[in-house]
């Protein structure tokens, strides 16, 4: 079973390097500057079904207000990036979460919370207290720490 | 007794028109019945009547029961687009292309090849090469054009990008990738110059060739080598159309959208293994 998911947030926070962490590349990152969007694949067993994740992941600079509509059309499941360093990347994050829903209602979204190497433990916590009530997964794309996890998550989440 | 038969005959005089009017008025009713009763004696009165009638509704058919129709007809189009546009995608695709586009691009391939070939030096390059050869100009021509190829065929969800079903002679790059990469540049490319009505037909990228031809749920992505002439493009276009028609309706279940890619995969085979071997 194939499946597209799309990967949200702003610019920095880290979703290029959580793929890369995630999947072996094979297209040369010359394809995200030329069209804006960079798919890998990687296929995971969950639940003993075989799924194909295409993984979209959009160019940099771009606000996500900019997103082509193309991008996010026929998409299966959203990681949802923010920096755990940058409130910037996740004040808005319930209004931009929300206006996805209501073009795709019922696609699933799980939450990255990035960059965990860089924070404490006080200091994650408090910056998941601060998103509530969504939850949110934090990972590493440094270490690597809960990355494949949270693929993971959705991908279950998608074959519900 | 005398009294009696006075009587008697008044009577007879008074009532004998009576007794006549009497026996017709017996038999007319008689006829009626069996007129009313016998199918063929009223079909033959009643016709003409019916006959007059249906001709009438022929003739106002449209006043009477038009608005009607064309109400109900446009319901249904209105609650069934995508199958609409399913079912008129290939017909119009194929009578608007046919008909304009590559008539138009034949005319002018053929202008155009006969302009190079009547003025250029490979004009006469061949020309004094049939001469001394002895080799008809024409199949010296022939060689000359590299021949057009399909390598590979993709139908692609247009939305999310996921491959339904593909055809291949050389297993390459990673097909559900190319699917991904290739919506990613239709949409992209389609976003970027906000043409709604217009879509991408076609991608070249070093020699290859990219035939792009959208339907309204997906697209069918023909990769092409060698020197792609209208005719060409044309059978393109006619295998896919029927292809779609046939094959991609078939491949969907009755009751679900879902689409079986082992008879897409097959359907694709079936219609391109022989392609170029079909060629003139
Ligand atoms: N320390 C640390 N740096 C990260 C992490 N993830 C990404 N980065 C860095 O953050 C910068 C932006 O990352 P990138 O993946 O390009 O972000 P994108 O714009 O969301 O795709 C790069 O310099 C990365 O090396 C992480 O988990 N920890
Ligand atoms: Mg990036």
């Amino acid at each position: 079973m194939n499946k597209k998911v799309i990967l949200i947030g702003h610019f920095g926070v880290g979703k290029t390097s959580l793929v890369k962490r995630f999947v072996h590349s094979q297209f040369s990152e010359e394809y995200i500057t030329t069209i804006g969007v960079k798919i890998d694949k990687k296929t995971l067993t969950v639940d003993g079904v075989i799924v194909n994740l295409l993984i979209w992941d959009i160019a940099g600079e771009n606000s996500q207000q900019k997103v082509p509509k193309s991008y996010r059309l026929g998409a299966h499941g959203a990681l949802y990036v923010f920096d755990i360093t940058r409130p910037a990347t996740y004040e808005n994050m319930h209004q931009e979460i929300k206006a996805l829903q209501e073009v795709m209602p019922d696609l699933p979204i799980l939450v990255m919370a990035n960059k965990k190497d860089l924070v404490s433990t006080e200091e994650l916590n408090e910056t998941l207290s601060k998103i509530q009530p969504y939850n949110a997964i934090a990972t590493s794309a440094k270490t690597g720490e809960l990355v494949n996890e949270a693929f993971e998550e959705l991908t279950q989440k998608m074959t519900k | 007794m005398g009294q009696g038969l006075g009587f008697q005959q008044l009577r007879k005089l008074l009532l004998e028109q009576d007794w006549e009017d009497r026996k017709e008025l017996a038999q007319k009713l008689e006829q009626l019945d069996s007129e009313l009763n016998t199918r063929e004696k009223l079909e033959e009165r009643v016709n003409p009547i019916l006959q007059d009638q249906e001709a009438r509704i022929q003739r106002e058919f449209p006043v009477l029961f038009g608005p009607q129709i064309t109400e109900s007809i446009k319901k249904q189009i209105k609650e069934s687009q995508d199958e609409v546009v399913e079912v008129l995608y290939p017909i119009i695709g194929r009578m608007i292309k046919k008909y304009i586009t590559s008539e138009i691009q034949k005319l002018s391939d053929q202008i155009d090849a006969q302009m190079e070939m009547a003025f250029s030096w490979e004009g006469w390059k061949i020309r004094i090469k049939a001469w001394i050869s002895g080799t008809p100009q024409k199949d010296l021509m022939l060689s000359k054009l590299i021949e057009p190829k399909i390598e590979e065929i993709h139908v692609i969800e247009k939305n999310s990008g996921m491959l339904m079903g593909s055809y291949t002679k050389k297993e390459g790059l990673d097909r559900d990738m190319v699917a991904g990469m290739l919506t990613a540049i239709k949409s992209f490319v389609e976003d970027a110059f906000e043409t709604e009505a217009q879509e991408l037909e076609s991608i070249d990228y070093q020699n290859y060739k990219i035939i792009i031809k959208s339907f309204n749920s997906f697209f069918i992505a023909v990769v092409c080598t060698g020197k792609l002439n209208a005719a060409f493009k044309d059978k393109i276009d006619d295998e896919l159309l029927s292809f779609s028609e046939k094959v991609l309706n078939k491949a969907k279940h009755p009751d679900k959208e879902e689409v079986q890619p082992d008879v897409i995969e097959q359907g694709l085979a079936e219609y391109f293994q022989d392609f170029e071997d079909l060629n003139e």
